[in-house]
């Protein structure tokens, strides 16, 4: 856990201690305790890692087996008067098929307390906000899969929430509209709105937060920025470019040298160079450049990605 | 890294902090209402209720065939429509349409995962059960006694002079009963309905096999079965003197058991409270369900 982090500590909107949940003997989550603060964290994780039964428990929609899930400090479970500030828009397609996209998001609002104007007006604003205005009268069983996942969205954010669960929201999306999307994620975190958003599409993540939680096989395996994340892992792999203005001599020294598992020159003349051990490597080559008149004008790391974190973590 | 026990601290800039209080849930009245609406609308586009339309048309068919080919067998409106209510709507019809809807009522949002909408709402889980299942009884009834209003419309079209004082006090009577009988087994049934993953094998052998079974035992046991106070309710077409052996011999068999009338309110009463138990037990079944998709 990091310093910051653990100052806003207090702060946090969604706290789970200790959570487990388990059906029959399959375990989907595992022990898992988390605070999450104001901004947007990715929950990051293969499909069946445990992701949409995390939400779920996080939302209230299911009991946790061990442990205790709050949001805002409260669980919603009990204190449902809480979903006023809480919004969820789940990894599942089923809408009422029967209802048109105007029909369906003024009930979501209804039940969230709006009187008719505020209703109409609300309604008006986000299927205009997902360019869904002109298929507002057609049922939504005549909606694409895109047009169903902007509903969903618009239903979690229409009543304004201070804490938003979005389980895989970018399904089904077409490009500018995923664009939209994120953008708009991006705005709801900026505003000091608390957005927990899943996926197990790396880029989607990284397109969204830098802050991400990773899950694996129901358990947590790591958090932060992918920078922290990698700087927590002491022996992981890495992938570095030196730019040097000899690079062959540079590449011929690395060759056969502790922790260094292959070395080339790309085409833009840098020494490319695939370590086992990235700590390990960082705290050698100052040593190995000054001792060796070796000349190193920058250093770059190539796949500090989240691809990498998340393959390396999910292998070991 | 975390093995085991993991703890998370993400945080991103401070935002404005989250406004103090608890915010109050709907109010149980307005959620019941705004529920029950939406559910009646979504009940009544279902495929099925032109199933059960149609179903209900039977009875409407059966009076239509005695006015145009048996009008001189001495089958009036009024035993017509005792005979209907007892052997026709109690037995079989109440069950089929209220199992129909009421088996879904619930059950079928918590399936398809559409009740993930309504419970991330500030509404209790008491007013979602009680607005579906209003809107399941409304459906049941509605569909129950318009069939029984077609019926009344056939017998008394071009044949004013059976509307008596006297069979209109019955047709009311009918009336009040079979959609009595509907609130109480929809009721039933949307409890099973929350409780069950399939409930409609349970809800077919609660309906056609427990009940007739029940119902078909002389004396005090036949009061087990809602069937049983429903036709306990409604008057019964006069038997007339046996004259074969058979009747003579159920005759005989009936004054042995010398079976006490139930009275009409004890009736009502178990009637009610199965139907108020059944919505406390689905409430409080709803209570613990957790969303499967």
């Amino acid at each position: 856990m990091s310093a910051g982090a653990a100052a806003n500590r207090d702060q946090a909107r969604i706290s789970a201690t200790g959570v487990g949940k388990w059906f029959g003997e399959v375990i989907a989550v595992n022990n898992c305790t988390l605070r999450v603060g104001a901004g947007v964290v990715g929950l990051l994780g293969a499909n069946g890692a445990g992701k949409s039964t995390l939400f779920k428990m996080l939302a209230g929609l299911i009991e946790p087996s061990c442990g205790e899930v709050r949001v805002l400090g409260a669980r919603l479970r009990d204190r449902v008067g809480w979903y006023r500030r809480v919004g969820f828009c789940p990894e599942s397609d089923a809408l009422p098929e029967w209802m048109t996209g105007r029909e369906y998001l003024s009930l979501m609002l209804r039940l969230m307390g709006f009187d008719g104007a505020e209703t109409r007006r609300r309604t008006d604003r986000w299927l205009e906000r997902f360019d869904l205005a002109a298929a507002a009268g057609r049922r939504l069983g005549g909606y694409s899969k895109g047009m169903r996942q902007k509903l969903k969205l618009a239903q979690a954010l229409a009543h304004d929430p201070d804490v938003i669960f979005l389980d895989e929201p970018l399904n089904g999306m077409d490009p500018m509209s995923r664009k939209d999307a994120i953008t708009l994620v991006g705005d709801l975190g900026r505003q000091g709105r608390t957005v927990l958003v899943s996926s197990h599409i790396l880029p989607e993540i990284e397109s969204m937060t830098d802050q991400i939680i990773l899950i694996d096989r129901g358990r947590v395996l790591a958090e932060g920025s992918v920078a922290e994340i990698r700087d927590k892992i002491p022996e992981h792999p890495t992938t570095v470019a030196l730019v040097s203005p000899d690079p062959r001599a540079l590449a011929a020294f690395l060759i056969g040298r502790e922790h260094v598992e292959g070395v080339r020159i790309d085409d833009q003349g840098r020494v490319v160079v695939h370590t086992g051990h990235a700590v390990a490597f960082y705290r050698a080559l100052p040593g190995w450049v000054r001792d060796h008149g070796l000349v190193v004008t920058e250093i770059l790391t190539l796949d500090d990605s989240l691809e990498a974190v998340f393959q390396y973590l999910t292998e070991r | 890294m975390h093995e085991n026990g993991t703890t998370i601290t993400t945080s991103g800039p401070a935002g404005p902090a989250p406004a103090v209080g608890e915010p109050a849930p709907l109010p149980s009245l307005g959620a019941v209402g705004w529920i029950a609406w939406f559910s009646v609308r979504e009940m009544a586009r279902r495929r099925r209720l032109v199933s059960l339309g149609l179903i209900n048309l039977l009875p409407v068919l059966a009076v239509l065939a005695v006015r145009l080919w048996l009008p001189d067998r001495g089958l009036t409106a009024h035993l017509q429509l005792m005979t209907l209510s007892h052997d026709t709507f109690i037995p079989f019809l109440i069950p089929i349409v209220a199992m129909a809807v009421g088996v879904s009522a619930i059950g079928e949002q918590i399936e398809d995962g559409t009740i993930v909408y309504t419970w991330t709402r500030p509404v209790r889980r008491p007013a979602i059960y009680l607005g579906r299942l209003l809107a399941a009884q409304g459906v049941a009834v509605g569909l129950l006694t318009l069939s029984l209003a077609l019926c009344f419309v056939v017998m008394v079209t071009g044949n004013l002079g059976v509307i008596t004082w006297e069979f209109l006090k019955l047709y009311l009577q009918t009336f009040g009963v079979i959609a009595l009988g509907a609130v109480t087994y929809t009721a039933l049934f949307a409890a099973m309905g929350t409780v069950f993953r399939k409930p409609v094998l349970p809800a077919i052998l609660f309906a056609f096999g427990w009940e007739k079974l029940v119902a078909g035992i002389p004396a005090r046991v036949q009061e087990f079965s809602l069937q049983f106070h429903l036709q306990n309710l409604v008057s019964k077409a006069p038997e007339g003197t046996p004259e074969d052996l058979p009747g003579m011999l159920r005759a005989l068999v009936q004054q042995a058991l010398h079976r006490d009338p139930t009275p009409d309110w004890r009736s009502v009463l178990v009637l009610a409270v199965v139907a108020v138990l059944a919505a406390l037990i689905g409430v409080q079944l709803l209570r613990g369900r957790e969303i499967e998709k």
